[in-house]
């Protein structure tokens, strides 16, 4: 088991970009979104410019997720239709799609039950940019791709320890790395220039209130994490459920209403999703 | 959202998604069905059709709830864990409902 310390992993994680594993669209993308004053026209072309990124983008827009159910076959006319921030959200799904279900069964799903979650509730506590909650919803467990592309054995020693203790993935990454999948996945965030919004969610998702600019977004992403799994909805690394941050779950104020009303249309949505994945 | 087969078409479900004839929308998303629309519905060369409502689920509700018990074993106690474990079991309760 590796024990290294944390300057080490820094490194390497750092220089994870180098790495063919790591989808280079993910990389242009980041740079794309980062540009301030963006426009449509230009993001546009930029999918266009990209054949297999178009079919993956179209397949997704004509989901019934989106409600437009095969009625889109541009993406000059989607970027109208959608905007921006949707259209930014799609484009990092659809990159981190492949390689999250290379490296762990499941965790795809998680991550799109808690994205999916995540905008239900963003909507619902008036969060002025719900798309960019539900990008880190995708995205909040990214640190966890790393440690398998960069450490496959010992981080399936590490699921095995979750599972054999009884405790979370998260615990026993702190004791075997030094540094847990949060903390990774911004530093990763952070090197490629993601939004500063971004990189915090990441960060906190396990300890939002500690998150200066956006407690609330990553409060959602906490609370999301632990409904999903609540759910059994797809696998992050272990089979327990992380305790909800008692501060974060009051900051929320969320009632036991509110909090099945959005479980319930998380669902529907989800089923949405698997229904026209499965045509 | 479900699919269905049109052949289980009732009166009274609601479209989740619209249906089709090549690009032009036939009947819209959200329609209510009457039997005369079904009967449309069935004379088109279409298998199915999605309706809204949940699928009851595969796995049976004792083994789901019995999952919940063990994923929530180390954490009950704390504060709120209570709570949302009683929203997931009654979200589960719904399903089969």
């Amino acid at each position: 088991m590796p024990d290294m310390d944390s300057a080490l992993l820094r490194k390497k994680i750092e220089h994870i970009q180098s790495l063919p594993t790591i989808p280079s669209v993910l990389k242009r993308i980041s740079g794309m979104i980062e540009k301030p004053g963006i426009s449509l026209q230009e993001i546009s072309t930029f999918i266009s410019n990209d054949p297999a990124l178009t079919t993956k983008i179209l397949k997704m827009i004509n989901s019934a997720v989106y409600g437009f159910p095969g009625r889109i076959s541009s993406v000059s006319h989607a970027t109208v239709l959608l905007g921006l921030n949707v259209i930014k959200g799609l484009l990092i799904g659809v990159s981190v799609f492949e390689i999250m279900q290379k490296s762990m069964v499941g965790l795809w799903e998680h991550s799109l039950g808690c994205a999916v979650t995540a905008r239900i509730m963003a909507k619902k506590k008036g969060v002025p940019e719900p798309e960019e909650v539900y990008v880190a919803g995708l995205l909040h467990d990214i640190g966890k791709v790393i440690f398998i592309l960069e450490f496959p054995r010992d981080y399936e020693n590490a699921m095995h320890a979750a599972d054999a203790e009884g405790l979370t993935i998260f615990e026993i990454e702190k004791r075997l790395f030094h540094a847990h999948h949060a903390t990774i996945g911004s530093w990763l965030a952070e090197k490629w220039s993601f939004p500063g919004n971004l990189v915090e969610i990441i960060k906190y998702h396990h300890a939002p209130l500690r998150s200066r600019r956006a407690p609330l977004e990553a409060s959602i992403v906490h609370l999301s994490d632990i409904l999903v799994r609540a759910q059994a909805t797809g696998f992050a690394g272990d089979h327990f459920i992380p305790a909800v941050d008692p501060a974060a779950f009051e900051f929320l104020s969320l009632n036991e209403s509110d909090l099945m009303e959005i479980i319930k249309e998380a669902e529907d949505s989800r089923n949405a999703i698997e229904e026209s994945a499965s045509e | 959202m479900k699919k269905i087969l049109i052949e289980h078409l009732e009166p009274g479900m609601k479209l989740a998604r619209p249906v089709m004839r090549g690009n032009m929308v036939l009947l819209g998303e959200g329609t209510e069905l009457e039997s005369r629309q079904i009967l449309k519905i069935r004379a088109m060369e279409i298998a199915h059709v999605f309706v809204e409502g949940s699928s009851p689920p595969e796995i049976p509700k004792a083994e789901l709830l019995a999952q919940l018990e063990t994923r929530f074993r180390h954490v009950e106690t704390l504060p709120y864990m209570d709570l949302i474990k009683d929203v997931i079991r009654k979200h589960i309760e719904d399903l089969y409902a």
